[in-house]
């Protein structure tokens, strides 16, 4: 039997006069057959983990396609084949989106680097003059954990307390994407250990004073339970108008001066003689707050 | 050519009796599983690289045709054309037991490996006992049992 497979082997491959070629031959049709084995396993694998990728449906969508043609699914392959470019296209734009990333986080880096040889020199300068040095903050970033719908625009609890740092008449700010800074939300008025009570700026028991922005008018900013601030005692003369930005003024004790608080929306000349009242709508978004940044200040120096 | 064109048409008819017979001829759910008992045919009589490319084949148009995870039934199908070729070779499968005995590790190794890449993947583990229910255990009785005659025809078409 083995000598007719040898001289069938000879036949097919009819230069070969080795007595092993026929087992070499049949080495290398093993090698072979397990090397095709892998391959199809590796695709069948790549199949399975990519299950949801739209590479995979694709390719799921043309075997139906070619089994069972129809319209529909000729157009589920085109909708596919769609995905599949449009994860191409967002890969091509994620990659340059990475590299304008990694651009600005240069300049970033730099522009810390510069800072840190500031702080240094300021130090040394105040050092040198004996000078008591402005205080520094830490931004503490807390979820918001308790809200009540009956006192909704009058407090929240946090998930932040007494361990992270966290004491009364610290300012709760809100990072605000449209006009891309922080603005005003209300100040901590009790602190646990890892919660805290925080009186938001549309509570009606508080009341923050502020000015129009780039006109130097102080007024207050009372709460009243809604989105909007009754912003009072602003002089009858005083230029304001639909529109003005509100910001915190230098008066606050706890927030900093043009802490970004709300925008004019209405203006009345009724109420008094002496002054006007007008209505702004809060900067912050009441409705969708979900994290706060607590500014505590660094200790004295 | 003539093997080419063997293949294809053993492809076509195949999957036209897997999967449109499949549908109509089926008694609650329970139908043999062709495609299994011909790889393995393929993987006894044939050339191994024949029985794992059909067997791929095969798979991969089941699963495009099911809901499953795609790519399943293509690497079990591979699997099982290739472990037969390699070590069911040399085994009499003339004798109606061995045919039997063949199937039944074929069965047993697409379950059994079904159920794990589903237990992996999706974490259900109704897949991994899925063999020993009942409607699982009479889809691998039944595919057992047709196992003879399948073997039977192929062998009288491979005379022919």
């Amino acid at each position: 039997m083995v000598k007719l497979k040898e001289l069938t082997c000879k036949c097919v491959y009819g230069l070969c006069l080795a007595p092993d070629f026929y087992k070499m031959c049949q080495r290398r049709k093993v090698k072979y057959e397990d090397l095709i084995f892998l391959v199809l396993i590796l695709v069948g694998f790549s199949f399975i983990i990519g299950k949801f990728t739209s590479t995979v449906r694709l390719i799921k969508n043309l075997v139906y396609c070619f089994s069972y043609s129809n319209l529909s699914l000729i157009d589920c392959v085109f909708q596919s084949s769609e995905n599949f470019t449009n994860d191409i296209r967002s890969i091509v734009y994620m990659r340059h989106e990475n590299i304008v990333y990694k651009q600005k986080n240069q300049e970033l880096t730099d522009k810390l680097r510069n800072y840190d040889i500031m702080a240094k020199e300021y130090d040394n300068l105040s050092k040198l003059l004996k000078l008591t040095k402005v205080k520094n903050t830490v931004s503490v970033f807390a979820r918001i954990s308790i809200r009540d719908p009956d006192k909704w625009y009058r407090w929240f609890i946090i998930n932040k307390g007494e361990r992270d740092g966290l004491y009364n008449e610290l300012p709760v700010l809100m990072f605000n994407k449209k006009k891309d800074t922080l603005c005003a939300v209300g100040r901590i008025v009790g602190t646990y250990g890892s919660s805290s009570k925080v009186a938001l700026i549309t509570n009606t028991a508080h009341a923050l004073p502020v000015e129009i922005k780039n006109k130097g008018v102080n007024c207050l900013a009372e709460g009243f339970d809604s989105n909007l601030l009754r912003i009072t005692y602003i002089p009858r003369d005083a230029d304001v108008k639909v529109g003005d930005e509100v910001v915190v003024s230098e008066l606050s004790s706890v927030f900093q001066k043009d802490t970004p608080v709300g925008v004019v929306t209405d203006v009345s000349e009724k109420s008094s003689l002496d002054f006007k009242t007008a209505t702004a709508k809060v900067f912050f978004e009441i409705d969708t707050i979900y994290e706060a940044i607590i500014l505590v200040p660094k200790m004295k120096i | 050519m003539k093997k080419i064109i063997y293949y294809m048409l053993l492809y076509i008819f195949l999957s036209i009796i897997q999967f449109v017979f499949g549908k109509y001829l089926s008694v609650f759910g329970i139908f043999p599983n062709f495609i299994l008992i011909v790889v393995a045919y393929l993987g006894v009589s044939k050339k191994i690289i024949n029985a794992q490319v059909m067997g791929f084949l095969f798979g991969l148009t089941w699963d495009a045709f099911s809901t499953d995870i795609f790519g399943t039934r293509a690497l079990m199908f591979t699997v099982i054309g290739y472990l037969i070729g390699k070590f069911c070779r040399d085994f009499d499968m003339n004798k109606i037991l061995v045919q039997f005995l063949v199937i039944l590790l074929a069965n047993i190794v697409y379950w059994l490996g079904f159920g794990l890449i589903h237990f992996t993947i999706l974490g259900n583990e109704s897949y991994m006992t899925s063999f020993i229910d009942g409607v699982c255990c009479v889809k691998v009785i039944v595919t057992v049992l047709i196992a003879p005659i399948v073997f039977h025809v192929f062998g009288m078409i491979n005379k022919i």
